[in-house]
């Protein structure tokens, strides 16, 4: 279960803005998929940023009771100059596997499917072996919540099968809650939807008539 | 849950401190083709540089108690050592930005992880220099090991009291570390690594011992020539007192700031 209450959030500095989010209430039961639907630039990313915990809101709290992984698919958290190999294994020592690297590593490969571009450094990659190599991490470990900000925008056609699979073959186990345009996946992974609208947060418990409203107030 | 287990904060840490570690440790030694060779060769190119320096200028006279080139690497790797740890541990969460990702990884365990690998990379760098330096004929058998030693790593210390300082700062706000790097500038020439403070004015000495790196410098080569004479007012409790201070002081800002370090 995740509980967001009275969660505010605006970026400081030079470029800081008015309140991104304000006042947003939520919770989110055990084992529901979400889909968080909205414009660009409403505040999706930032809210799933605050709830990985990867940001801090200025007020208000996040509740969870469950292990929530770190944003699937993300490219951020790899060293250039390191190799997918070395890569992997930093992400498998601070997640706390480092007595099972071998056979983290094998998962990785084996999802990847890079070949030997796994021993190369990783900025020798294309975006879509980065994104590879980057999903096959998430997967590699077992969490009770996937988080997932546009994960599957890249990528050639099996990618994405393969990707979709990953995700369904998890359903019951874990729950996700991702963030995409692509209202085809949503429909598919997800249960109930969350619309950010002015920065506010709106539940849906059906994920169709979050997209439903979002569409009508961008007038499609 | 699950495969991974719930694993105790303190657990946590650990991995989290391995993992970088090792890669912080493989970043560093392979940067760039002469990563790994400069550690050694950049003190000594200081040493033959203020040799060559010396015998054009010829006013130096001789160190009293102490041969010229053993007090030179002596003073050269301490100083090195506390200014990579300021240099690389000030942008080490500015570098690591991405791997906060990783709710795990805490911006003061790049900072701290940095500041030892340097601490230990410099640690085996005089080491190897010192054998170095006795193989071609010198005598570096240190006077009091354990007391240079404990100069060592008061030292150390001090680098990352001050790095945990800084590295809050320039993160916050990044246009300080222009002005940092550039006061950094003149304590080489104020830390006594090259020309003796005895040779300075009476009056200017008073100054420069404000400055607790002086006080290091002078320190461990007292520890390791046994004749060695320093400047009056070299003091053990004044490094001390900076060192606490810097590392008490560091913890704090790092604590006061750690959601302003993350948070983008």
């Amino acid at each position: 279960m995740i509980e967001v209450q009275n969660l505010y959030k605006r970026y400081h500095g030079p470029f800081g803005g008015d309140w991104v989010l304000r006042n947003v209430n939520f919770t989110i039961p055990r084992n529901v998929s979400v889909g968080l639907v909205g414009k660009n630039g409403a505040g999706k990313s930032t809210l799933l940023r605050i709830i990985g915990g990867m940001d801090v809101p200025d007020r208000g709290l996040v509740r969870k009771d469950c292990r929530v992984s770190w944003p699937i698919g993300l490219g951020g958290g790899l060293q250039g100059s390191m190799t997918g190999r070395q890569n992997v294994k930093f992400v498998a020592r601070i997640q706390g596997g480092g007595h099972r690297i071998p056979e983290i590593i094998q998962l990785v490969q084996d999802f990847a499917e890079i070949g030997k571009a796994f021993d190369q450094p990783v900025k020798t990659y294309s975006s879509g072996m980065r994104s590879r190599l980057a999903f096959g991490l998430s997967f590699a470990f077992d969490f009770d919540v996937y988080i997932s900000d546009e994960a599957t925008a890249v990528g050639d056609a099996s990618f994405k099968a393969k990707a979709k699979k990953a995700f369904r073959d998890r359903v019951g186990q874990s729950s996700l809650i991702m963030v995409s345009h692509q209202t085809g996946i949503l429909k598919d992974l997800c249960q109930a939807g969350i619309w950010i609208n002015d920065g506010e947060a709106v539940w849906f418990d059906d994920v169709h008539d979050a997209i439903k409203s979002y569409h009508k107030s961008i007038g499609k | 849950m699950k495969t991974l287990g719930t694993r105790t904060p303190l657990q946590v840490t650990w991995n989290v401190w391995e993992g970088l570690f090792l890669r912080e440790a493989v970043a560093r030694l392979s940067a760039d083709r002469i990563a790994w060779i400069w550690l050694v060769a950049e003190p000594i190119a200081h040493v033959a540089l203020l040799v060559w320096l010396r015998t054009i200028m010829g006013r130096i006279k001789i160190i009293p108690g102490a041969d010229f080139i053993p007090w030179l690497v002596v003073g050269i790797t301490l100083f090195i050592m506390f200014r990579n740890q300021l240099n690389r541990g000030m942008e080490a969460i500015n570098a690591n930005k991405s791997l906060f990702a990783y709710r795990q990884v805490l911006p003061v365990d790049t900072v701290l992880i940095r500041c030892g690998l340097e601490g230990l990379l410099s640690s085996v760098v005089v080491v190897l220099m010192l054998f170095g330096f006795s193989a071609v004929g010198y005598d570096m058998t240190p006077h009091r090991p354990l007391g240079s030693l404990l100069i060592w790593v008061t030292v150390l210390c001090f680098g990352l009291g001050v790095a945990l300082i800084l590295s809050t700062a320039v993160t916050i706000a990044q246009e300080l570390s222009k002005f940092i790097r550039m006061a950094m500038f003149p304590l080489y020439f104020l830390s006594g690594i090259m020309i003796p403070v005895k040779y300075f004015p009476r009056e200017l000495q008073e100054y420069l011992l404000y400055n607790p790196v002086l006080h290091g410098v002078e320190l461990i080569r007292l520890g390791y020539f046994e004749y060695y004479r320093v400047v009056d007012g070299i003091s053990y409790t004044y490094l001390l007192l900076w060192t606490t201070v810097s590392l008490t002081l560091g913890f704090l800002l790092q604590m006061r700031f750690s959601t302003r370090l993350v948070a983008k």
